[in-house]
């Protein structure tokens, strides 16, 4: 800072110059000051306090955001390859981008991107680059998947909703890293207008992402490529990126299938083409381990068994673990079968290796099948190589009938399919399994089909692995070439389809095949389960099943005894595992059998006994069983083992013998006990093997026990050593990664340490113990499986992540095969634990907010939940106040709502979106909803309010007798006691069916009516009342699920399933039903007429004056009184005359005065409209003056802002 | 999926685990051949009334038994617990038998369980009440249970032939999932509790069998505790019985526990008694208590965390956790674990590394969890 100051000094001065003195001198006060406070170590400590605390508080809010539990991480070994998915509308550049990515890596073209491309980017670091589709079911797949995705847009054209839509899916399925990729920059030309664009979409971006999203800018094309600087920086940033774990796929193992095989027997397909296919699905598995025996969901396919699963070596391995800077060309290594480009090509048992036509130097050009070939770095084996296979080119056909033969020498057992050995299960190819098993039914045909088919043809040694593409790196690659290929390779030769194809196989693997087929030549098939030390093994098994636990630990020794002499020259792990395999045996049965076949087994047992007890009487034949078979089918379930026959605990040795089990013995003896047993537990890796041998050796003189043990222990000292020191290490790598997760990359060092106390101050150590708990489970996990062979261990935890595998899976739609499109990725996920079962899951959801329409209930949708995607129709509700599922008929606009859907159970959290319409040329956005599973859950009704209306037929004083509510007395009988109400507020209570005797009777004699209620009220109700009942009735959900089978179908295809009723409608043509009488109309209603009220003329005589009736109408004739003549006195008339010529002069005054008053008026308006017209006038002249004057004043004040 | 897929199993045998892990894994199990060539084929009352009890904690099972009750067809479902159920378990078995399948489901259980279990609560067959109480619920905390609520209250105590007893069982649910348990050493003897039970017989009894049991450990331990619980009246059921069990626990906190109880027994042996018109001979309780106490010291002296009783629960608790390493030691193993260890291969696919450790003429079983997880749980 002061640094920078300095220099910027002169600039500063000179500008300042203007300013004058008085700035000049304030200035170097200033610098003075500040020049003090540099050196002053509290310079930047706050001077307010409330400054202080607010600040104080941001970080600590800062901090707790960042916090998230920490979740353990199971993988064990190398991670799979992170797959990055490119995803972006259609003609943005996606497959351009995979290509230069591909290239920067591994300094290779791609012609074209079908399916996952795999490849090695660093050291510790591989990648699989997956082209995600363009329809909406590919991008749901995809997102499943995707550890890192681009998302790739349009720079000329902006944000197209493939790009939101693919957004939303990630969100919900967990959301990965997202990266933003904008091409098409070189369409601007200009520069202004570029670079606003980049920064409009930059910040749309991270409205989107998160703020600080990263977003790369893909300037151009140069030679039809993007610029190899700019794809550098994206490689960079690719390849440092941190992935964490996603809840749904660490519970969940998962491939994205990179190589996709029909193996279906040709004789099958040839005979109906339509038939089932079998298929093998090859990929990294990603996720958790997967089980051996477990059920995979294949995306748009639907749910399979797993008919076998093998790891295969892997085809694309990181770069052996020499210390080096950068990795060598021969390590940039890449996959990707279905592009058809990789060099290598795994098979169960066989290497595959592809060479390009122009690295192919000393073969005949002409030569259709020498093309794939390759040069040695041995030149005369490989010239050898190459020359015989030339010459004998022209006899394929004999050769391929000689191997036929040998083929079926040499096949080996079929229980070899189910062999845990790895090494095993390289051997056997899966066509030929398949093969030879279709091969027992009819030979002859499969003469033809198998010379049709691939063959083998040749087989050769070759000293030395010779795969490597420059001659002159061959002496300095022998200790650097990747661990699948380090040993000694057999090389098969083998023509497929008219091409040659080199099959690198492994000597000691191919040895242990002859010799395992050498025996199961010699014994015939299935017996031999164990091969090395099967005899034995079994009679022990044998022997055990006659009183299995009795005998645990002398069995034992019994069997370390046999492998003494094999121990000493064999791997110490080995032993221990075969040790181990013995009791494993005894337990779990000496093959790793479904449940089923066991069961077979027991009950074919069961039977050949009862041969051989048929004549026994029923009761003993019983016993017999029981006593024999430890598993008799029928045998009393008792947990506790009653058949112990008790000691007399009151003999002196029998006491001596528990003595030190109790606090009252020998402590020190109990102590070693203890710590012998805790040193197995700290270093199990071969503490226990060792705890063995000694209990066997010293057996006879049980004093000398700690001796042997000590002895023993002092020899393992160094090795103790060296695994302490491991795992130190590992402990620390583990700290250095998670801390390194933990804080974000900017920050220096003094940051950190800055941090750390912080940390430590803020979190209580509540986080800090949480991960100390994580890393020893860890650690203790990996140390307790670490002593067991590779077989035991994939029974024990399953095929571990990263491993590469090949699943195979029978019985599969034909259309998969035929319709398969290697640009839409396959996705092969495991089931759960009851995943698979189908029922009831609630979900709370929401419509999305740029769907246009709110959804209607029972409106089919498509959801993808977990890995699957399917139609259901459901049911939405809310949750009342009182805990009630109340059903909606439509989604609410702005809020979440419950969903109730029949489906596949996904497990509570689970996120899950809605599309209702698949097709690709709809211009609107497509997710329709999302949400999440809240349980699954069978009792829970939903229910909507109804109501039964009636009318009554007889009414009493308050009570009355309701029909037309129900139907029945049995339904009368259900809602006794239920409220009723009349439309006039009346509320009353539903009583019982009405009995005949009470009124119901007078309905046309005979018959008494059914369904006829008797209600009392809290009033006399009216004949005119309508009575209703509220209440709830339940919901029932449509148990209708469909899944989205797309990859059945050509993809390019919609898919098709059930349609909305408004769909059909507009299909069918149908009108929407009109329901008259809802229809909303003005309401006529008309004016209630009374009957006069009517008095009884003597009741009126009665009644008091007040309360007589006084409005006598108007009587027509005059009455008397007015009709009668009057005869005046002279005098009266006079007077009478005089008052009536009066009142005349009055009224003639008075309308005089009228007429004069109206004429003042009148001139009184015309005068008043004068003068307004002349104000209006006047007015308007002033307002005009007015407003030209603010116009002015405006116009005068715009131009000086303008300006 | 339309069609459910039914695994098939054969036999009687093992009913309970075979329920339990079908439950747990939401597998329909259809099991064939229920004592098909017996003189009384079919499901025995207990079975049945096995059935009923996981019908009503859960939700959606279906049951399906043939007309002779060879054939069974159990497709299971949500297992929702709740409060105020009660059962009646009758009396062909007794309460343990119900008890301990009833213990690993309710804790999967939607709703925290509690219920009224009544019938039997000591027999000689199965695992005392007592047992349960002191041992069983306190193996769960080591695998990660929560203790609220976890509770077994006796109201009353009943022997077989006629039972009576009453008792209430209170389960929390698991929120997530267990956790991994490495438990391993047995550690040392510190202290002998136990209870001895006495219903409609003198209320000396118990006393007598402490005095024998207290007898032989003696000799080889001074903290010995055995609490005699009386009952008499309606608490003390319908049946005379009596009995004790016994809980040896170590200085690593490991409950290694015996039971032995002496009553009348059940069915056939019943219409023979009457028929004689005299009661026969129940073995004395100094014996029991000997008795008892003898077993208790065998299995000591096997070594194990648990008991031979215990070893199937171990085991299946073990099988139940998230896929991290569980590592037990037990002694011998009996045939009912080894069935279990088979169960928990078929049906949750969790293979156990056992190893025999001469030394100490102890079994070490290491296994990976299968990753259970409570589903049935709503989230709030």
């Amino acid at each position: 800072m002061g640094v920078s100051e300095d220099q910027s000094q002169p600039h500063k001065s000179h500008r300042s110059h203007k300013s004058g003195a008085k700035v000049k001198k304030n200035k170097k006060n200033k610098e003075a000051a500040s020049g003090d406070k540099k050196q002053n170590p509290k310079a930047f400590a706050f001077n307010s306090s409330v400054k202080a605390k607010r600040l104080q508080s941001r970080t600590a809010e800062r901090e707790q955001r960042r916090l998230h539990v920490p979740t353990i991480d199971r993988s064990i070994g190398e991670p799979a390859p992170f797959v990055v998915v490119v995803h972006g509308p259609p003609k943005v550049g996606k497959s351009l981008l995979i290509k230069c990515l591909v290239k920067h890596y591994t300094k290779h073209n791609l012609s074209e991107v079908r399916g996952p491309i795999t490849v090695v980017s660093g050291k510790q670091r591989r990648v699989q680059f997956v082209e995600c589709p363009n329809d909406i079911n590919g991008m749901i797949d995809a997102a499943k998947f995707a550890d890192l995705a681009l998302l790739l847009v349009d720079g000329s054209y902006g944000f197209e909703m493939e790009t939101f839509e693919f957004l939303n899916i990630l969100q919900i399925h967990g959301l990965p890293p997202v990266m933003g990729v904008l091409t098409h920059l070189d369409k601007f030309k200009d520069v202004k207008k570029l670079r606003k664009t980049k920064q409009r979409l930059k910040h749309r971006f991270w409205g989107e992402v998160k703020q600080g999203a990263k977003l790369f800018y893909l300037s151009g094309l140069i030679h039809g490529k993007y610029a190899k600087r700019e794809i550098h920086n994206l490689a960079r940033f690719i390849s440092v990126m941190k992935f964490h774990p996603l809840s749904w796929r660490v519970a969940h193992p998962y491939i994205v299938v990179d190589r996709f095989e029909d193996v279906t027997p040709p004789g099958r397909v040839h005979e109906n083409r339509k038939c089932n296919r079998n298929i093998t699905l090859y990929g990294y598995l990603r996720g958790c381990n997967l089980k051996r025996a477990s059920k995979v969901h294949i995306a748009g396919v639907g749910d399979y068994a797993l008919a076998g699963v093998t790891s295969l070596p892997d085809p694309c391995p990181l770069p052996s673990a020499a210390k080096k800077k950068g990795l060598r060309d021969k390590e940039k290594l890449f996959y990707a079968p279905m592009s058809g480009l990789g060099d290598l090509l795994y098979d169960k048992d066989a290497v595959y290796i592809n060479i390009n036509d122009h690295l192919v130097q000393f073969s005949k050009v002409d030569d259709e099948n020498g093309a794939v070939m390759k040069k040695g770095n041995d030149r005369d084996v490989g010239v050898d190589l190459v020359k015989t296979l030339q010459n004998t080119k022209y006899s394929i056909d004999e050769k391929l009938e000689q191997s036929f033969i040998n083929f079926f020498s040499r096949r080996p057992p079929t229980w070899l399919e189910n062999d845990v050995d790895e090494k095993d299960d390289k051997l056997k190819e899966n066509d030929n399994g398949n093969l030879n098993i279709s091969s027992n039914e009819d030979d002859e045909d499969l003469n033809q089909v198998q010379s049709m088919g691939s063959e083998k043809s040749t087989v050769k040694i070759l000293g030395k692995e010779s795969d490597s593409d420059y001659s002159d790196e061959g002496e300095e690659c022998d200790d650097e070439r990747p661990p699948a290929l380090s040993c000694d390779l057999k090389e098969e030769v083998e023509f497929h389809n008219g091409r040659i194809r080199r099959k690198a196989i492994s000597s000691n693997s191919q040895d242990h095949n002859s010799l395992e087929e050498s025996d199961g030549d010699g014994d015939g098939d299935e017996e031999d389960y164990d091969d090395g030390d099967g005899d034995g093994d079994k009679e022990d098994y044998d022997d055990g099943s006659d009183d299995n636990n009795s005998d645990v630990g002398s069995e034992s020794s019994d069997g370390g005894i046999e492998h003494n002499a094999k121990w000493k020259e064999s791997l110490i792990a080995r032993t221990i595992s075969r040790r181990n395999s013995n009791l494993m045996q005894l337990v779990y049965g000496p093959t790793s059998e479904s449940a089923v076949a066991e069961e077979e087994q027991n009950s074919s047992e069961s039977e050949a006994s009862d041969d051989e007890n048929f004549f026994k009487p029923k009761g003993e034949r019983e016993k017999k069983l029981n006593h024999k078979s430890g598993s008799h089918v029928n045998l009393e379930d008792c947990s506790k083992f009653i058949n112990i026959q008790l000691k007399d605990w009151s003999n002196e040795d029998l006491i001596r013998s528990i003595r030190d089990r109790f606090i009252t013995g020998d402590w020190s003896k109990a102590a070693q006990r203890g710590q012998m047993e805790d040193g197995d537990n700290d270093e199990s890796v071969y503490g226990d093997f060792e705890d063995l041998e000694t209990g066997e050796v010293y057996k006879s003189k049980p004093t000398d026990d700690m001796e042997g043990n000590e002895c023993i222990l002092k020899e393992d000292t160094t090795e103790n050593e060296d695994r302490r020191l491991k795992k130190l290490a590992l402990r620390a790598k583990f700290d250095s990664q998670y801390d390194g997760s933990e804080l974000s990359d900017e920050e220096a060092d003094g940051g950190k340490k800055k941090k750390y106390h912080q940390s430590q101050a803020n979190e209580g150590g509540y986080f800090d113990k949480l991960k100390e708990e994580i890393e020893l489970r860890k650690q203790m996990n990996l140390s307790e499986l670490n002593d067991l062979d590779d077989a035991t261990r994939v029974e024990v935890e399953g095929f571990r992540t990263g491993s590469y595998l090949r699943l195979e899976v029978h019985d599969v739609p034909f259309e998969m095969v035929e319709y398969f499109d290697p640009c839409h990725p396959l996705l092969a996920g495991g089931i759960g634990l009851g995943e698979e079962n189908v029922g009831y899951m609630q979900v709370r959801m929401k419509r999305h907010r740029w769907h246009k329409k709110v959804l209607k209930t029972r409106d089919p949708i498509i959801v993808s939940v977990g890995w699957r995607r399917y139609q259901t129709i459901p049911v939405y509700a809310i949750e009342d106040i009182n805990g009630r599922h109340r059903m909606l008929k439509y989604t609410p606009e702005h809020m979440h709502c419950l969903a109730m859907l029949w489906g596949p159970l996904a497990p509570p959290k689970t996120g899950m979106l809605a599309v209702q319409n698949l097709s690709n040329n709809q211009s609107a956005f497509r997710i329709t909803a999302t949400g999440s599973v809240l349980e699954f859950n069978h009792a829970v009704r939903i229910v909507k309010k109804i109501k039964l209306v009636g009318h009554p037929c007889k009414i009493f004083k308050k009570t009355a007798l309701i029909r037309d509510m129900f139907t029945s007395d049995l339904e009368i009988a259900r809602f006794e006691g239920a409220a009723v109400r009349t439309v006039s507020g009346i509320r009353g209570q539903v009583k019982k069916a009405a009995k005949a005797e009470i009124g119901n009777k007078s309905l046309k004699g005979g018959n008494v009516k059914e369904g006829i209620a008797r209600c009392t009220f809290e009033d006399r109700i009216l004949m005119s009342d309508i009575v209703f009942l509220r209440a709830w009735t339940q919901v029932d959900i449509p148990r209708f699920y469909n899944p989205v089978a797309t990859a059945l179908q050509p993809r390019d295809q919609t898919w098709k399933g059930m349609r909305t009723v408004a769909e059909l409608r507009i299909e069918k043509n149908i009108p929407i039903p009109f329901n008259k009488d809802s229809v909303y109309k003005p309401v006529e209603r008309k004016p209630r007429k009374f009957n006069p009220l009517v008095i009884p003329r003597k009741l009126q005589a009665e009644l008091p004056f007040a309360s007589k009736p006084k409005d006598r109408p108007a009587q027509k004739r005059p009455l008397l009184e007015n009709r009668r003549a009057v005869v005046m006195e002279p005098h009266e008339r006079k007077v009478h005359a005089l008052v009536q010529q009066l009142q005349l002069i009055k009224n003639e005054k008075m309308k005089k005065r009228k007429l004069k008053e109206q004429e003042k008026r009148k001139a009184y308006e015309a005068e008043k409209a004068k003068n307004e017209q002349v104000m209006k006038k006047r007015k308007r002249e002033e307002r005009r003056e007015r407003y030209r004057e603010e116009d002015k004043q405006m116009r005068r004040i715009k131009r000086k802002t303008g300006v | 999926m339309a069609k459910t897929s039914y695994k098939k199993l054969k036999g009687s045998v093992h009913f309970r685990q075979r329920l339990v892990l079908a439950t747990l894994s939401s597998t329909p199990v259809s099991i064939e051949d229920i004592r098909a060539d017996e003189t009384s084929p079919g499901l025995r009352p207990h079975e049945v009334s096995l059935l009923r009890l996981l019908e009503k904690i859960s939700d959606d099972c279906a049951v399906e038994i043939n007309e002779t009750g060879t054939k069974l067809r159990f497709k299971p479902g949500v297992v929702m617990g709740g409060k105020h159920l009660v059962h009646d378990c009758g009396l062909s078995r007794s309460i343990g038998y119900f008890l301990e399948p009833l213990i690993v489901l309710g804790i999967f259980g939607k709703k925290p369980l509690s219920m009224r279990l009544k019938g039997i609560t000591n027999d000689p067959k199965d695992p005392s009440i007592d047992v349960f109480r002191m041992v069983t619920l306190h193996m769960l905390k080591r695998f990660g249970v929560p203790l609220e609520g976890l509770e077994l209250k006796i109201e009353s105590r009943g022997a077989p032939p006629l039972g009576g007893g009453e008792v209430v069982l209170g389960l929390p649910i698991v929120h997530d999932s267990l956790t991994a348990a490495t438990w391993v050493d047995e550690g040392m003897v510190k202290s002998i509790r136990g209870v001895t039970f006495s219903t409609r017989v003198s209320p000396q009894i118990g006393n007598r069998i402490v005095y024998a049991a207290r007898g032989i450990f003696n000799r080889l331990i001074p903290d010995v505790h055995i609490f005699t619980d009386h009952r008499s009246g309606p608490s003390g059921g319908k049946s005379p019985g009596y009995g004790v069990s016994l809980v040896a626990e170590t200085t690593t906190g490991c409950l290694i526990s015996a039971d032995s109880a002496v009553c009348y027994s059940q069915g056939d042996n019943m219409n023979a008694f009457e028929d004689s018109e005299e009661k026969p001979e129940l073995m004395p309780p100094e014996d029991v208590g000997v008795q008892a106490a003898s077993m208790l010291l065998g299995e000591i002296e096997q070594g194990g965390v648990v008991d031979s009783t215990h070893q199937g629960f171990l085991f299946l608790l073990c099988a139940l956790c998230p896929p991290d390493v569980s590592k037990v030691r037990v002694g011998k193993l009996t045939p009912y674990g080894i069935e279990t260890l088979r169960h928990i291969r078929d049906f949750l696919g969790v293979k156990f590394i056992i190893q025999p450790e001469t030394s100490t003429n102890t079994v070490i079983l290491k296994c990976v969890g299968c990753g259970m997880k409570n589903l049935s749980r709503k989230i709030t």
